[in-house]
């Protein structure tokens, strides 16, 4: 029975997949007609980088693989990622320190994730554009105007709603972030927030923040995709891209507006050091015996057990190393409220201190327990002196069970 | 001779859940502890070691217990065949009781006439405690289905995501379910001095009612 079931079961998920592909070869075909050619050949690009056609390939599965899909999938994946150039982007700056698009663009040995970020038709990136003044202006109009409905809005850095959104202001024109956020995001077909300034707000929203910033969502009131992180890995921008440009819809997102592809797990499930902290072994100091060895970190303060991310499967730069791998905790920055939940960055949550001391949570709880004890020994003291005094405890109360007891 | 009259005070039931409760919440502090502030075990191969994952063991394993034990206990406060207690949980709505009350504490006037099952302070405090644990077990729950991806506590953990999300993330969390630790050993410390107080200074047998669920009443020949 259980294998008749099994079958079954088999052929409706087959047929589910089959479905599934059709609708996407249906979308791709559709976007070739809609959208302009690239403006380069990815794989012509991918050549004069020297990747061969294998490299190619093997991303392909890598991708498939992070975007839980089977492989079956992977000519779709590849055709996307063709076709990835023909996606026009806007990409803004905020409230931020350019330091996502860095960590995208200058990687000391580009994977195919950010040569694809690269083929990318970006109509106006205010790092990466020549045009400056009125001619950029212009350019970002154009952009909204002949791609409006069309084109995706990726967003990086937060916003400041302080002085009327005033600390932040952008262009010829002086308009703040906040108008041109609500401007541009108005027209977009979707808004992806790329780190942790444009998710949350990041340092500029940490405490006393005085620009009151936060992120793009709040601030604008819309909902965006979240892309997380400080800064997040180009992987998870990329494959939510594909993902649009496969199915035309974005990746199912978590309650807080990531993509659960990459954003579903906690650092803690899948870290390499896991079994460490299961073990009992730590590293208690920097540099000691523990940390040679590669020990857990979770006494030097890190985060992994509550930050949800992907870093430990698809690590940084092309996959060499990742935080805890370096030898340093996680700092949690894809989680709200970053760098305030997380603070401090280098001792475990408990030790957060209060009023600029020593005083954590602990040392307070020790000393209201003592003042406790002490409380009660004062009391048991006093209440003896009473009762030699008077006969104080001599009126003995009448028990609410009295009546009952007496019938 | 003094001649002592017994009057049953508390239903076995009730007893039984008093200690398993208690039981529950010391190895909880006890096992907290740890995972918070963890020691380092040198010895040994990693293979061979599991330490932190037993004691993460041992702590979920008494969380669980107590989401039932509180659950036990609800459903006696409301259905118990003995007493039902829920309406003596509110026994600090008598704000004129309560000061009288607190002034029998501060040992400036004698124990007034009790209403309730409980003195209008007691319940009070008993009522914060079961609140205390509410808080503790949501915010457990929350930390605990954090590392599950099936089951019931996924279960769990989907429907208490909202409430993780409302208080800012994982992080926040874990610190106030840190915080209220301290907040269960503050209460028992004044739990078990009270107690004791009550057993010396009104000589009922406070102490004992817990084990043996009888008090005791002296009768004027």
């Amino acid at each position: 029975m259980a294998k008749g079931n099994n079958s079954e079961y088999k052929k409706m998920i087959d047929q589910q997949y089959k479905d599934l592909m059709k609708h996407c070869e249906l979308h791709m075909e559709q976007i070739e007609k809609d959208l302009p050619e690239p403006r380069e050949d990815l794989h012509e690009i991918l050549k004069d980088r020297g990747f061969s056609r294998r490299d190619f390939i093997k991303w392909t599965s890598a991708m498939t693989a992070a975007l839980m899909l089977p492989p079956i999938f992977r000519p779709l994946v590849a055709k996307a990622a063709e076709n990835f150039g023909r996606i026009p982007v806007v990409w803004l700056h905020f409230a931020e320190c350019t330091g996502c698009s860095e960590a995208f663009l200058r990687s000391s040995y580009p994977n195919v994730d950010t040569i694809l970020l690269e083929t990318i038709s970006l109509e106006y990136h205010e790092t990466l554009m020549a045009a400056s003044g009125y001619q950029a202006e212009q350019n970002l109009q154009k952009a909204i105007h002949d791609f409006a409905g069309k084109f995706i809005c990726v967003i990086e850095g937060g916003l400041p709603r302080g002085l009327n959104g005033k600390y932040l202001t952008l262009g010829p024109k002086g308009k703040t972030g906040i108008e041109v956020g609500k401007e541009v995001a108005s027209k977009a077909a979707a808004v992806v927030c790329i780190g942790a300034c444009a998710v949350n707000g990041n340092i500029q929203a940490a405490k006393p923040n005085p620009t009151d910033a936060t992120g793009v969502g709040r601030a604008l009131g819309i909902s965006t995709v979240n892309i997380a992180g400080c800064p997040p890995n180009a992987v998870n921008f990329t494959g939510t891209l594909l993902h649009y440009i496969m199915f035309g819809t974005l990746p199912p997102l978590d309650s807080l507006g990531r993509p659960v592809w990459s954003y579903g797990k906690r650092i803690h499930d899948y870290c390499e050091r896991r079994s460490h902290y299961d073990a009992s072994e730590f590293v208690e100091e920097w540099g000691d015996k523990s940390a040679l060895k590669g020990w857990c970190l979770y006494k030097m303060g890190c985060k992994g057990p509550y930050t949800y991310g992907n870093c430990s499967k698809v690590r940084f730069n092309d996959g060499v190393s990742w935080p805890i791998m370096a030898g340093h905790g996680c700092i949690g920055c894809t989680e709200p409220a970053f760098w305030d939940t997380m603070a401090p960055l280098e001792k475990p949550l408990d030790e957060k201190t209060y009023g600029g001391g020593e005083k954590t949570v602990d040392t307070i709880g020790a000393v209201l327990t003592g003042a406790a004890v002490a409380g009660v020994a004062v009391h048991a003291v006093a209440s003896a002196v009473r009762h030699h005094q008077s006969d104080f405890f001599k009126t003995a109360p009448t028990s609410h069970k009295d009546d009952r007891t007496e019938e | 001779m003094q001649k002592y009259l017994g009057i049953k005070e508390w239903s076995a039931t009730l007893r039984i859940n008093h200690w398993a409760v208690a039981i529950s919440i010391f190895i909880l502090i006890a096992t907290g502890f740890y995972i918070a502030d963890p020691f380092t075990i040198y010895k040994g191969e990693t293979v061979d070691k599991f330490f932190m994952g037993n004691v993460r063991f041992v702590h979920i394993l008494f969380g669980v217990f107590l989401i039932f034990l509180s659950i036990w206990r609800l459903y006696l406060a409301v259905f118990s065949r003995f007493h039902a207690d829920w309406k003596d949980f509110l026994a600090w709505t008598d704000l004129k009781g309560l000061v009288q009350q607190i002034k029998f504490y501060l040992l400036i006037k004698g124990h007034p006439e009790q209403k309730y099952l409980y003195g209008p302070v007691q319940a009070l405090v008993y009522s914060g405690c079961w609140g205390m644990v509410v808080v503790t077990l949501i915010t457990g729950v929350i930390l605990m289905g954090a590392g599950y991806h099936a089951g019931l506590t996924s279960v769990a953990y989907f429907v208490l995501k909202p409430v993780e999300n409302l208080l800012g993330g994982l992080a926040v969390v874990r610190y106030i379910h840190h915080i209220f630790t301290w907040l269960f050993i503050l209460f028992i410390v004044v739990h078990i001095y009270m107690a004791f107080w009550y057993d010396a200074v009104l000589k009922q047998g406070t102490v004992s009612s817990m084990i043996g669920g009888t008090k005791f009443k002296q009768i004027k020949e």
